[in-house]
């Protein structure tokens, strides 16, 4: 062990080590893999905080995240600008929310970011439409993706506005125990 | 924005008031990114050394030490968990198996691994405190090794440290006046430790999971959260992630056209026909469970009768000593498949409800079997007149351990590959098979029950146990990737696992506690073999030894602690009133948040 990388200074990896659930080999692991998808776009010395951002194709071309049918958005939700370039402080917050160290209530709050398609902080019927395709490859005929739709608003929606707010959600969670085990990314 | 950075204030000082583990984990659950998050973190740091600062000229001397000492503890405990993090082994591999079949078929891999990493630690604690003395005072081994050995227990293994009649009841000494190691206390404390240290691990984690998992069974909802909640972020795939998204669209349409037959309403005949079946079905299973129950206790009498006769260690005396093993494990294996049958034929309203009820099934049977083999031990083969019971009932174990492995390993063989040769190239309708998560599981709670009784009989078989464990891991991810497909059902992972550990504890692992607890109060050992040769019973190793420290007046504390606190009733009395106390007040505050909870939502609904 010992101190003898050079990519961060200590004061960088403690803060990194204090801010996400990873320990400091992991988050060097993570640094790799963040660097294999371009090297030569990162360069191997954080220590005067490059401005680095890789374009949202090498992400979602990881294999972790290449076929999940949320990588956009999983890559919007997390990215700076909103359009799914990450710097290596956006890479680190994705899979350390992702992770399994991650409490309940901090995944529910960025799910409830992934499935709100057009970020008004409301689960509407557009989003779930398009969650639900997302989710059956469009399969479904519009009639049923409608029926679905208006059944999760019916069972989910509490204060009956027509759409979930966050609240709705995590209430929701609360009542789903697979969520921790299955909003995980192994990387 | 001023608004936002007077909270901001608020935030920072009252993180900085905070303990640093607690404040670590507040900052790493913020729903901030990471510039927030180190911003807040860095003035947070400021204002602990501006505090700090401030109060240096205010600090004792004593308080500065300890400030001292604290920190460098720290460090080095934050040094200690990032080496256990590296002990993540398995961890490519558990990444494979979820990324094709899913977090349901990776719990039962999850749970294999931590089963055998507690079988790492029973071995570690057993092997240094009590074989690595015994190999100092070994005695020579006279007999011969012949290679079928490794599979009946008996002959050479006999006279090794692989059983409890191996072990001396001398104090081993090794130099004249030298330090001296007491071999019946440390062997009764060993155990004793080792089952206290596992149950406190069985409680944390039985008490995490249910935490975690924890689910209000009236409140379960059906559409709202598979939809949203249930998409599994693990499968990455490209086939599974199809597979998965083509069971929903089927899922989803099933229950859209189900609608209409929720309103289904039985005649009285046909209702009372589904009752009968379920009843015959039941009858029929615990006839299954007792029939094996009278079949292995007439093979058991059997066998012990036949060891007693003669001692002849020829080949056929040696293969009549299998047979117990291999009936206990053919039974194990062809019931279930009884039971599925039969869950088949009843038809449940849910598939939920048939697993439930097939596992339920299951575990009476697994549990009747071992129930007998314990009574047949304790109270048959303790009783006969045999050189050394205590090693006898440390062959069984190991007898039936072993084969349990190889009919393991058959059964992948048989279960999944040639279903698959079957399915693909003769019966093609049949398909891919599915991993069974709940039989494998099951085998391998029943493997751990057998190992934890064996521990006071034969202190190596969790050695075995680790081995073995190893190579089924291995098996079964091999044979899952080239055999088996993606489950098609829903299997409700959190729930499964949190029932499965449950199970691990309360029949299981108290079950075992009560053998043991007979054993070691009730029974008397052996007269010629073993550490506690000569004694009434094995506790009374334990008694003899508070007398002797009686005469020590620097022990003294040692003896008020035994006489008034572990042999006094009162004591237990008044703990166990405490413990129902407690739970009862837990109990009530549980119950008063569910009606809080029931009339705020009354509340947001009006």
């Amino acid at each position: 062990m010992g101190n003898k990388q050079t990519i961060f200074t200590p004061e960088q990896l403690d803060a990194y080590q204090d801010c996400t659930f990873f320990t400091r080999k992991e988050i060097l692991r993570l640094f790799y893999r963040y660097r294999d998808l371009a090297p030569q776009l990162v360069p191997l010395d954080y220590t005067a905080k490059p401005d680095v951002t890789l374009p949202y194709q090498l992400i979602g071309s990881m294999p972790e995240l290449k076929d999940n049918p949320f990588r956009q958005r999983i890559a919007e939700v997390f990215s700076e600008d909103g359009d799914g370039n990450m710097t290596l402080d956006d890479f680190l917050d994705m899979f350390s929310v992702l992770s399994e160290m991650a409490p309940r209530d901090l995944k529910a709050y960025y799910a409830f970011k992934i499935y709100d398609f057009n970020n008004d902080d409301y689960i509407c019927k557009s989003d779930l439409e398009k969650t639900v395709n997302k989710l059956t490859r469009n399969e479904l005929t519009p009639e049923e993706v409608n029926l679905v739709c208006e059944k999760v608003i019916y069972e989910a929606d509490a204060d009956n506005d027509g759409k979930l707010s966050l609240e709705d959600f995590q209430h929701m969670i609360v009542r789903a125990p697979d969520f921790l085990s299955t909003f995980h990314i192994r990387i | 924005i001023f608004h936002g950075f007077y909270t901001e204030e608020k935030l920072v000082g009252n993180l900085a008031s905070m303990s640093t583990s607690e404040r670590i984990k507040e900052i790493q659950k913020m729903p901030e990114n990471m510039k927030k998050k180190r911003d807040i973190r860095n003035k947070v740091l400021k204002e602990i050394t501006k505090n700090s600062r401030h109060h240096r000229t205010q600090l004792s001397c004593s308080a500065q030490c300890l400030q001292g000492v604290v920190v460098p503890l720290r460090r080095l405990g934050n040094n200690l968990s990032e080496y256990c993090h590296q002990l993540h082994f398995f961890h490519k591999t558990l990444k494979v198996i979820g990324a094709e079949f899913g977090t349901s078929v990776l719990s039962y891999f999850i749970f294999l691994k931590w089963l055998l990493t507690l079988n790492i630690i029973s071995f570690l604690i057993n092997f240094s405190f009590i074989t690595i003395p015994q190999f100092l005072a070994a005695e020579p081994n006279n007999l011969v090794f012949t290679g079928l050995e490794l599979l009946t227990g008996a002959g050479y293994f006999q006279q090794t440290v692989l059983y409890y009649g191996f072990y001396t009841n001398a104090t081993i000494r090794k130099a004249e006046n030298g330090p001296s190691y007491n071999m019946q206390l440390a062997y009764i404390f060993t155990v004793g430790i080792y089952f206290v240290i596992c149950f406190l691990i069985l409680l944390f984690s039985m008490a995490k999971s249910f935490c975690r998992n924890f689910i209000n069974p009236q409140t379960y909802s059906g559409n709202a959260s598979k939809l949203l909640c249930t998409w599994d972020f693990n499968i990455t795939n490209e086939k599974a992630v199809k597979l998965k998204q083509k069971n929903l669209s089927t899922q989803i349409k099933e229950e859209l056209t189900e609608v209409n037959q929720e309103v289904l309403n039985f005649s009285v005949s046909e209702r009372l026909l589904r009752v009968l079946i379920h009843l015959a079905s039941w009858a029929a299973s615990l006839g299954a469970a007792v029939a094996a129950c009278a079949a292995v206790y007439f093979l058991s009498i059997n066998n012990l009768k036949l060891f007693m006769e003669g001692q002849k260690n020829d080949l056929e005396s040696q293969a009549a000593m299998l047979v117990l093993p291999v009936v206990v494990s053919l039974l194990n294996t062809f019931i279930p498949f009884f039971y599925s049958w039969l869950g088949h034929l009843e038809r449940f309203q849910t598939p939920g409800q048939q697993i439930y009820v097939t596992i339920t099934r299951n575990i009476i049977l697994k549990i009747s079997v071992v129930g007998i083999l314990c009574y047949y031990w304790l109270s048959i083969v303790a009783a006969a007149e045999s050189q050394c019971w205590e090693t006898l009932v440390g062959q069984d174990l190991y007898r039936l351990l072993l084969v349990d492995f190889i009919f393991c390993l058959l059964g992948s063989f048989f279960g999944e590959f040639l279903y698959r040769i079957i399915g693909t190239a003769v019966c093609g309708s049949l398909g891919l098979p599915e991993f069974d998560i709940g039989r494998n599981v099951l085998d391998l709670i029943y493997a751990q029950t057998l190992t934890w009784i064996g521990i006071l009989f034969s202190p190596l078989l969790p050695a075995i146990q680790m081995i073995a464990f190893s190579v089924v891991f291995f098996v079964k991810k091999v044979s899952l990737m080239l055999n088996c497909q993606p489950p098609r059902k829903v299997w409700r992972t959190a729930q499964m696992t949190t029932s499965f550990m449950f199970l691990l504890f309360f029949p299981s692992f108290l079950g075992v506690l009560a053998v043991i607890g007979i054993t070691v109060w009730r029974l008397k050992p052996s007269e010629g073999c073993g550490p506690f040769r000569g004694l009434s019973s094995m506790y009374a190793a334990v008694s003899e030894w508070i007398k002797v420290l009686e005469s020590y007046t620097a022990s003294k504390w040692v003896v008020w602690i035994y006489h008034n606190l572990i042999t006094s009733e009162l004591f237990f009395f008044v703990l166990s009133t405490l413990v129902l106390i407690i739970t009862y007040l837990y109990w009530q505050i549980i119950e008063g948040r569910k009606t809080m909870t029931k009339l705020l939502q009354k509340q947001i609904l009006n």
